[in-house]
């Protein structure tokens, strides 16, 4: 016997006969979990390239540097009431540092309606209002397009960022110069999970977005026009093995269709990008993410065809999880925030979103939305998390827990292939009935008590609901002088252009013409958010999603 | 006569999309031995009527994720109007205390918030159902 | 006091809830049911009753929301009866079949109730014929029954529908030789749904060679439809128009009413 394995034999026999001899621990992704990993677990570096932080298959990271170069983009996502009350939000963000920004519209504008066709309770209460050119103009005013990056949460037909492109060309900027990320065009991930984003029927969808990839690729090439997103399956239930999957399956999904349409992978490929979810089970979330980039570069490489080392780079912005946030004592959810953040940046994300901690029950106040950023500030220049890249790599259990999450993610990867690719999958319910079924094994390992959730199932406490602040809503009568100035719009403008523009948009749809390229034109041309998908919802159909129970 | 299974609709109004809790409820109460009938989400108020009407249900459960509960009591009036007083209206999702009160008063039974326990809303719907069967009894011959 | 006569003209006169507590009292076996089926007993003029069976998945809510979108066109008035299996643990069910008719409930001219078969083996549950006279008394032309989909229902809705519609789904396998031999008795016309599948056609020459082997009975037609576009509906609708034509509806007699319980 080697002197390890007689070590390992001490080390068992005192472990055995201690209280936590006996217990078996598994993952969200149901990997067991083992109380001890040596360098027995992970056999080693294996192939010499993979050793290395920007060097193909980019386990440590996709860029030689990573956050000791460059930070990850604070990019926090903010949207309520109107133009107006976004833009003041806005600029003050600009001032405190934020390098990145986003749009959250109005539910009202995410299912597809102009603020004329919506209940007014529910305007501006979750997201900001975004109909018209003006709209977006007056959202933007004083922000230099060109030098800052926008994430636009604006699902298939992209109508926002064709108001985006409008008002750029009104201030004469190129569309060549404008960056930014088209952060809900993933529609395969709306038709099962979150499917307030879907507005097209999922065929239509498609082939939309791969007019919108084709489209940007041309005419705005600074511009992602696709975020492949994880997120709302794993907000949905999905593991985190399965949330990693379903994204990579939906990615060589949307290749595919350019790849059909003759589109050069090393033209599109590196302008995907990512969108994750970071729930607090911390080690299986980093190990998810550096499994993630290793089994992409290989698919991008290999399956997909792609030369360019650009291609091969998983790209990805992460948001810290909602779902485990508590409406319970809820302070508690700023440690929780920490705890994810602390995750994703150990998984090497490229841009971060850290959630309020009155998540649970309300917009984002201004207060938690402050804590958010300084969370992050503290993580990176307080706790110095990143003054050296890919910190935990090397560790025994983070490698050997890296290998496990690629089986399992690789396992359901060819679930999925075997089903005939992710469209098939999602139009069989088969994604569906997998993310349901985790969903309620985890409710039902909650209601068990056997996972804890501090002031929900364990450490609870007499509360006052009072307590804590949530959002005011917009005054009613901002909202309503809102939808006046909307419906003023479309008495002002041409009524003729706006509908040459929606016509020509239509026959588009209804043709092999690049519906995106119609889309930009109808909004330059006057038309509304809710009248561009309202022609659109004619031609190609309603999105009415798979419900599986 | 045995002991009819409470008839519940699990379903959504307004704009948000997010149905995970909505189906986690619904396979429970199923699981309570209750009949659910289960919508996408995206209902009009008007629908909801129809609908609780035809399936002459006892309790319709609304899952409200982002402030679509603000619709609520406009249903309340509605159900009120279309002579469906009896039906007994339960509230989950992300609730604010302050607009929880509205809705009480509105005439929501009860509101449940994110971690409540789904034995609990199986016990609460299961009385509910109980109490607007009653009523409706009194109410037909 | 002449409950069961007010309950009857509210129905009549086109009060939904009266319409829906009585099926509720049907559906129940309560005391009431008898009374006011006999109050309407007269009022039923024969609506054309169509059952719709199939496996699950072969699409049988999304067909009937289609079916309805082409009855509405041609002035008629529907009503359906939508069965799901309830659990035979807990007695409970989740009826989800609304979910593919979303498009259609919210007009006025339709009438959809979910019923759950409370383990009643048939797939059906019990006084589902009453449930039917008292639709057709309230004054549908059509009710639409869709079954379960599992087991011996497609048996019983032939006591049930004066047509019945079996939907056998395209697939890879042997789907026509997994059709119960009882199916193939009762149907009056089958369905291909989701007809642009592949394996559409294959399936349509397997079914149609197996039918040609039972020359018993008229000829019964083999229709495909792709209920999610439209496609084939109106066909089907216009079959089922010039059928009902032919054949008067079944359910006009009290006897024939007669179900398993009140």
């Amino acid at each position: 016997m080697t002197e390890f394995e007689a070590a390992e034999r001490r080390w068992r026999e005192a472990f055995d006969a201690s209280s936590g001899a006996g217990k078996r621990l598994a993952n969200r992704s149901g990997i067991e979990v083992q109380p001890l990993y040596t360098a027995r677990d992970w056999p080693g570096e294996g192939a010499p390239e993979a050793a290395f932080p920007g060097e193909y298959p980019y386990t440590r990271g996709i860029y030689a540097s990573m956050h000791r170069g460059r930070s990850w983009t604070q990019r926090q996502l903010i949207g309520l009431g109107t133009p107006e009350d976004y833009n003041a939000r806005l600029r003050e963000i600009l001032a405190h540092g934020a390098s990145a920004i986003s749009l959250i519209p109005c539910n009202s504008v995410y299912r597809g309606y102009d603020a004329d066709e919506a209940p007014v309770e529910l305007l501006g209460t979750c997201g900001t209002v975004v109909n018209t050119v003006e709209d977006m103009d007056r959202a933007f005013r004083d922000v230099p397009l060109e030098r800052i990056s926008c994430g636009m949460n604006d699902p298939s037909p992209f109508t926002l960022q064709a108001l985006l492109l409008a008002v750029a060309k009104r201030r004469g900027i190129a569309w060549t110069r404008l960056t930014g990320t088209s952060n809900q065009s993933d529609c395969l991930s709306h038709f099962v999970a979150n499917h307030m984003f879907f507005r097209l029927e999922l065929a239509g969808a498609r082939r939309v977005l791969a007019d919108h990839i084709a489209f940007c690729n041309e005419r705005a090439p600074g511009w992602n026009p696709l975020s492949v997103v994880g997120q709302h399956m794993q907000q949905a239930g999905a593991t985190p093995a399965e949330a990693m999957a379903f994204t990579l399956c939906s990615a060589v999904q949307y290749a595919g269709d350019c790849l059909e349409r003759g589109m050069d992978p090393d033209r599109f490929l590196p302008r995907f990008t990512y969108f994750f979810d970071i729930s607090i089970s911390f080690f299986e979330e980093i190990a998810k993410f550096r499994a993630g980039r290793r089994i992409w570069a290989k698919l991008a490489r290999e399956r997909l065809g792609a030369k360019d080392p650009k291609s091969w780079r998983f790209k990805f912005h992460a948001q810290t999880s909602g779902a485990d946030l508590t409406r319970q004592q809820p302070l508690n959810n700023i440690a929780r925030v920490t705890a994810q953040a602390m995750a994703g940046i150990f998984g090497g994300l490229q841009s971060l979103h850290t959630d309020g901690y009155d998540e649970a029950f309300s917009t984002p106040t201004a207060e938690a939305a402050r804590i958010a950023v300084a969370t992050q500030n503290i993580l990176r220049e307080e706790a110095r998390l990143t003054d050296v890249i890919d910190p935990l790599g090397g560790s025994h259990y983070l490698e050997a827990l890296t290998d496990r999450m690629q089986e399992r993610i690789e396992a359901i990867i060819a679930r999925i292939d075997a089903a005939g690719g992710m469209y098939q999958a999602v139009r069989q319910g088969l994604v569906q009935r997998m993310i349901g079924e985790s969903a309620a094994a985890f409710q039902r390992s909650v209601e068990r008590g056997e996972q804890p959730v501090v002031g929900v199932n364990a450490y609870t406490a007499e509360e006052d609901p009072d307590a804590y602040r949530s959002l005011d809503y917009p005054e009613r009568a901002r909202m309503e002088a809102h939808v006046a100035r909307v419906r003023e719009y479309k008495a002002a403008r041409s009524n003729d252009a706006a509908r040459k523009g929606l016509d020509a948009l239509a026959r588009a749809a209804q043709g092999k013409e690049n519906v995106m390229a119609a889309v930009v034109e109808a909004a330059e041309a006057g038309a509304t958010h809710g009248e561009i998908c309202a022609a659109l919802r004619r031609e190609l159909g309603f999105g009415q999603p798979l419900i599986v129970v | 006569m045995p002991e009819r299974p409470p008839k519940v609709i699990v379903t959504k109004i307004g704009f948000d999309g997010h149905d995970r809790g909505s189906r986690v409820v619904a396979a429970s109460l199923r699981d309570a031995g209750m009949e659910v009938v289960y919508t996408p989400p995206w209902q009009d108020i008007a629908a909801v009527v129809k609908l609780a009407t035809e399936e002459d249900a006892e309790v319709i459960g609304i899952s409200s994720l982002a402030t679509d509960h603000l619709l609520v009591p406009k249903l309340m009036a509605a159900l009120r109007a279309a002579g469906l007083g009896e039906v007994q209206v339960v509230v989950g999702g992300i609730v604010p205390a302050k607009d929880e009160r509205e809705l009480l008063e509105a005439g929501v039974a009860r509101v449940f918030h994110p971690g409540a326990a789904l034995e609990d809303i199986a016990a609460e719907v299961r009385s509910l159902a109980a109490k607007s069967r009653a009523m409706k009894e009194r109410a037909f011959p | 006091m002449n409950a069961p006569a007010t309950w009857a003209e509210r129905i009549r006169a086109g009060d939904r809830r009266a319409l829906a507590r009585a099926l509720t009292a049907i559906e129940d076996g309560s005391e009431h049911a008898s009374g006011l089926r006999a109050a309407l007993a007269r009022y039923a003029t024969g609506a054309r009753v169509v059952g719709v069976t199939g496996p699950p998945g072969a699409g049988k809510s999304t067909l009937i929301n289609a079916l309805i979108r082409e009855l509405l066109a041609r002035g008629r008035r529907v009503a359906v009866l939508a069965f799901d299996p309830s659990s035979p643990f807990t007695g409970g069910a989740v009826l989800g079949d609304r979910i593919r008719m979303a498009e259609m409930q919210a007009d006025e001219r339709v009438f959809i109730r979910s019923l759950a078969a409370r383990g009643h083996l048939g797939g059906l549950a019990p006084g589902a014929a009453a449930m039917v006279q008292v639709l057709d008394a309230a004054g549908f032309d059509y009710v639409l029954v869709e079954t379960v989909g599992a087991g011996q229902s497609e048996v019983e809705i032939a006591g049930l529908a004066a047509t019945r519609l079996v939907l056998c789904p395209p697939g890879a396998g042997d789907e026509v030789q997994a059709l119960k031999a009882g199916i193939l008795e009762i149907a009056d016309a089958f369905i291909i749904n989701k007809a642009d599948s592949p394996d559409a056609a294959r399936t349509e020459r397997e079914l149609r060679a197996m039918l040609a082997l039972r020359h018993n009975g008229p000829e019964r037609p083999v229709l495909r439809t792709v209920a999610t576009s439209g496609e084939g509906m109106a066909s089907l609708a216009e079959w089922l128009e010039a059928r009902a034509e032919r054949i008067l509806p079944m359910i006009s007699t009290e006897e024939e009413l007669h179900g398993p319980t009140t």
